[in-house]
């Protein structure tokens, strides 16, 4: 199923063209990048708009909506229309230039580190030897945007929020790459595909069923200690400390409307998927699954991990800010550190 | 310890006998100050002198034991101006006092008792907003309820309702200008937390002060939702145009509970007896209110704390919504009830009764298990408790200085509960439990409220045992009472039930008309939210959010 050649290159071949010529490969890279930003933006449509409403209304006991269409899916066209049409209203004193990139800057950062994932029948747009780095490098970004936003918005809870966001950012961040990282000592790599193929080998054998060597079989302290920190990363309770509205009215994102909403909104949604993606990745041995062509089995987890956050949102009160900081950086930042130094110890002792 | 004063416990009981309060021996306590005395239904008043309150006020409290100033009333007469400072014990409130201050009519004005009661604070700012008594040296005396440009004292006689009032957007705190509150701590910055906030549960405004994330200062703003709710029912009559009215001060479902507070008033002071078939429905339809208010108050609690994706306030919704019908079925309605009438009831139980009392039952057999999953929700949860144990700490002598009463009271472990204390209803007769918490913190008035609900369920379960097996012949809901209304003149009263936030007291003075010369709501939100700025400044913004939303304030009944 894995297929070495990155989605440009097969691109390229199959239209013919020479995937060495730089000037090919850009365009067929544009091209790829297209694809795979538009299949994220489906995906956010369907599972922000209406699956987001329907999980929710789970949850709480209710029906949620189901007038448009089947199920209520056609409730997703009405409501981009919907958000679309209406007033952006830019509020009196704002920073122009930093206020317009926040949002924009954050949903960029978020697609841009779908690049470097393999999601399974050769969709990958490239592999590079740091894709690991590369990845959080790109999630940590949005970090930036929600500063800018929070700074540039010209209110007092948009800049709580913002402040919040970083020192969530701050304490979540570090935790998150050392458990990265220790997933890292086991591949031997930064490569994703290689991680990916690294999880391939079979652990164990279950009467007959075998048990691949996903990085959540074979640590799952790492891989709870990661989900834990990606909740934070994410914005999702208990950590949706940045925006909190019962506290901070909508924190960063308080002063924006219309389009800049739907960035934001936007931008969350790809941002839960891109932590799914990374979990899957490095967790759940990438798109490898029984039957089923490997796209689907990626997006099988990604969504069982976006399932995971609306649960905790549902379910979880969220901390207090002092306690949020506590938590990183007493408690997950040592578990992280100890969980490096065991996985050291023991790839140390394999090896 | 050898440093307090030892205070013997036989001078707390002055002028207490068997048989109610000897006011003679308290007047003999504060015989330099007092002028004269009045009797008014609930009790004994002592006419004093404008510059003697703090020294009547601060004896009654240390010497004679009142420490719970319920409710200051001001009004305005042909020929002067009167405070009067409705005292009792936390102990027991049926030991009444009341303290007349009149004042002269060209300039009222007398001494204030917030140093004695913190709680006189917001009563007399209402006071000096309403009707127009200025209070020496009171801490902070600005207008509470209407603007500060306003003109005029509306419950003054000679007020013009006519005239325009102009109320410039200058009132509104500019966010964005001023940050520096705090002149010793330049770093503190302003925010204006509501009107339109999500958490302020209504219109209110809260004036903030931080020091970065934790409060430095904090003003709660009222008056948003006035409505001039005592003005209205003084130009109603008795029988019958009062009582749509409380159904509107607590509407979070708290509407019987509110109408009982008038009811219980009205009839005390023309002397109505309401035959005990109505006073049952009336404890049954009243615990169901409080029911559907404490639902409510938990879900939005859960709100405040776990974000406005919980599930659990929609598993309060839902489940509140089945007394919501059972109070539908009783009434016919859902919000505003009406439901109540002076001397008994509207209309007896829905039938078939047996079909009725089956839904009750059905009802309260299902509670425990349904509280079961809040208790797992919220009180178990572990972040939950993080959040809101030893947050949001209100000493028990600072909520009685509030004069805070209800859950939050109860919450504080203050052992004060109307139905039991004060009894009226059925409530003396059935068996039930007032409940208390130690903590003081939010988590405690959480609990509160939650295992008030058991209790509410119990006395409901009760009520429906009776109700069925009361002969059919004896279902009197309703007392022989005059169509039209007219109490003897010139008596006063002030009486008080437990709502669902706590005590909720009104104030009557007739004229011999068919409408009260006065008409004054004590209400329990308005001083449990006096106490928000004790519980909250520095502490965190959340936990000033949890605050707020464990004292389960309805701006309606605040600003009235």
């Amino acid at each position: 199923m894995q297929s070495e050649t990155p989605l440009p290159d097969t691109l390229a071949n199959l239209l013919g063209l020479d995937p060495s010529n730089p000037l090919v490969l850009f365009l067929v890279a544009v091209v790829a990048s297209g694809v795979i930003a538009s299949g994220l933006l489906a995906l956010v449509a369907v599972s922000g708009i209406w699956g987001k409403r329907k999980i929710t209304a789970a949850f709480t006991d209710r029906i949620a909506v189901n007038r448009h269409g089947p199920a209520g899916i056609l409730i997703i066209p009405a409501d981009a229309l919907r958000l679309l049409s209406k007033e952006l209203i830019i509020p009196e004193g704002v920073d122009r230039p930093a206020w317009d990139l926040g949002p924009l800057i954050m949903v960029f950062s978020a697609l841009a580190g779908f690049a470097v994932i393999p999601m399974g029948n050769g969709i990958q747009i490239a592999d590079p030897e740091t894709g690991l780095a590369y990845v959080f490098a790109m999630a940590s970004v949005a970090s930036l945007g929600l500063v800018m936003a929070g700074y540039s918005s010209n209110n007092k809870y948009s800049f709580l929020g913002g402040l919040r966001a970083v020192a969530q950012n701050l304490a979540y961040e570090i935790p998150l790459i050392l458990t990265g990282m220790s997933v890292a000592l086991f591949a031997g790599t930064l490569r994703l595909s290689e991680i990916v193929a690294a999880q391939s080998t079979t652990l164990f054998s279950l009467g007959g069923l075998a048990i691949p060597s996903w990085y959540a079989f074979v640590n799952p302290f790492a891989f709870v200690l990661f989900m834990v920190a990606n909740l934070a990363e994410v914005g999702r309770n208990p950590f949706d400390i940045p925006e909190a509205p019962t506290e901070i009215v909508a924190g960063w994102q308080t002063e924006y409307s219309s389009v800049y909403f739907v960035l934001a909104y936007l931008s969350e949604f790809i941002h839960i998927f891109l932590g799914g993606a990374i979990i899957a990745t490095i967790f759940l041995g990438g798109p490898a699954g029984p039957v089923l062509p490997g796209i689907v089995w990626f997006l099988i987890k990604i969504v069982g991990i976006y399932l995971f956050t609306q649960w905790a949102r549902s379910a979880i009160p969220r901390v207090r800010i002092d306690q949020l900081i506590e938590i990183g950086w007493k408690g997950l930042l040592v578990l992280a550190f100890a969980n490096l130094l065991l996985t050291a110890g023991i790839v140390g002792v394999i090896a | 310890m050898s440093l307090e004063e030892p205070e013997p416990s036989t001078q707390l009981d002055v002028g207490v006998t068997d048989d109610g309060l000897d006011y003679d021996q308290i007047e003999a306590l504060i015989d330099d100050y007092v002028i004269g005395r009045e009797s008014h239904v609930n009790a004994e008043g002592f006419v004093i002198r404008p510059d003697d309150v703090q020294a009547v006020l601060s004896t009654l409290k240390t010497e004679a034991g009142f420490d719970f100033c319920s409710c200051v009333t001001a009004q305005e007469y042909q020929d002067r101006y009167e405070s009067i400072y409705h005292l009792k014990k936390y102990d027991d409130p049926t030991q009444e006092v009341s303290v007349v201050v009149p004042s002269p009519r060209d300039d009222p004005h007398n001494q204030s008792g917030a140093e004695v009661f913190e709680t006189a604070d917001w009563h007399e700012r209402e006071a000096y907003d309403l009707v127009g008594i200025e209070y020496d040296d009171h801490p902070d005396l600005r207008r509470i309820l209407l603007p500060e440009t306003w003109q005029g004292h509306p419950l003054s006689l000679d007020y013009n309702q006519d005239k325009p009032q102009i109320v410039p957007l200058r009132e509104h705190a500019n966010p964005l200008q001023d940050d520096k509150r705090s002149p010793s701590d330049p770093d503190t910055m302003f925010v204006n937390i509501g009107p339109h906030h999500p958490a302020t549960h209504g219109v209110l405004h809260i004036k903030t002060a931080l020091d970065g994330e934790q409060i430095a200062d904090l003003e709660p703003d009222i008056g948003y939702l006035h409505r001039c709710e005592e003005q209205m029912c003084q130009q109603g009559t008795y029988r019958h145009q009062i009582m749509p009215y409380p159904d509107r001060w607590d509407y979070i479902s708290a509407g019987l509970l509110n109408e009982w507070a008038y009811a219980r008033a009205a009839e005390d002071l023309a002397d109505i007896d309401v035959p005990e078939y109505a006073q049952v429905i009336r404890t049954m339809g009243a615990e169901m209110s409080r029911i559907a208010a404490h639902m409510l108050a938990v879900s939005t609690f859960a709100l405040d704390i776990n974000g406005d994706f919980t599930a659990t306030f929609m598993y309060g919704i839902r489940d509140r919504e089945v007394v919501q019908n059972l109070l539908e079925d009783l009434t016919g309605q859902r919000l505003m009830f009406n439901y109540f009438r002076l001397g008994g009831v509207a209309w007896d139980l829905p039938e078939p009764r047996e079909e009725y009392f089956e839904k009750v039952r059905d009802f309260v057999d299902g509670l425990p298990e349904k509280l079961t999953e809040y208790h797992d929700l919220l009180t178990n949860n572990e972040i939950l408790q993080m959040r809101t144990v030893d947050t949001g700490v209100l000493p028990p002598e600072d909520a009685k200085s509030y004069g805070a009463t209800g859950p939050v009271a109860r919450g504080s472990g203050i052992d004060y509960d109307l139905r039991r204390d004060d009894p009226y209803g059925y409530y003396d007769e059935l068996d039930w439990d007032v409940v208390t918490e130690d903590g003081c913190d939010n988590f405690s008035r959480l609990l509160v409220r939650m295992r008030e609900v058991e209790e509410s369920a119990k006395i409901i379960e009760q009520c429906v045992d009776l109700l069925e097996d009361w002969p059919e012949d004896e279902r009197e809901i309703q007392a022989n009472v005059p169509r039209t209304l007219r109490p003897d003149p010139d008596r006063e009263i002030y009486r008080a039930v437990e709502g669902a936030k706590g005590e909720l007291g009104i104030y009557i003075r007739s004229d011999g008309t068919d409408k009260p010369a006065r008409f004054k709501i004590r209400s329990p939100c308005f001083s449990n939210l006096h106490t928000l700025p004790t519980m909250s400044e520095g502490e965190y913004i959340p936990d000033m959010i949890a605050s707020l939303g464990s004292l389960d304030i309805v701006l309606g009944e605040v600003d009235r």
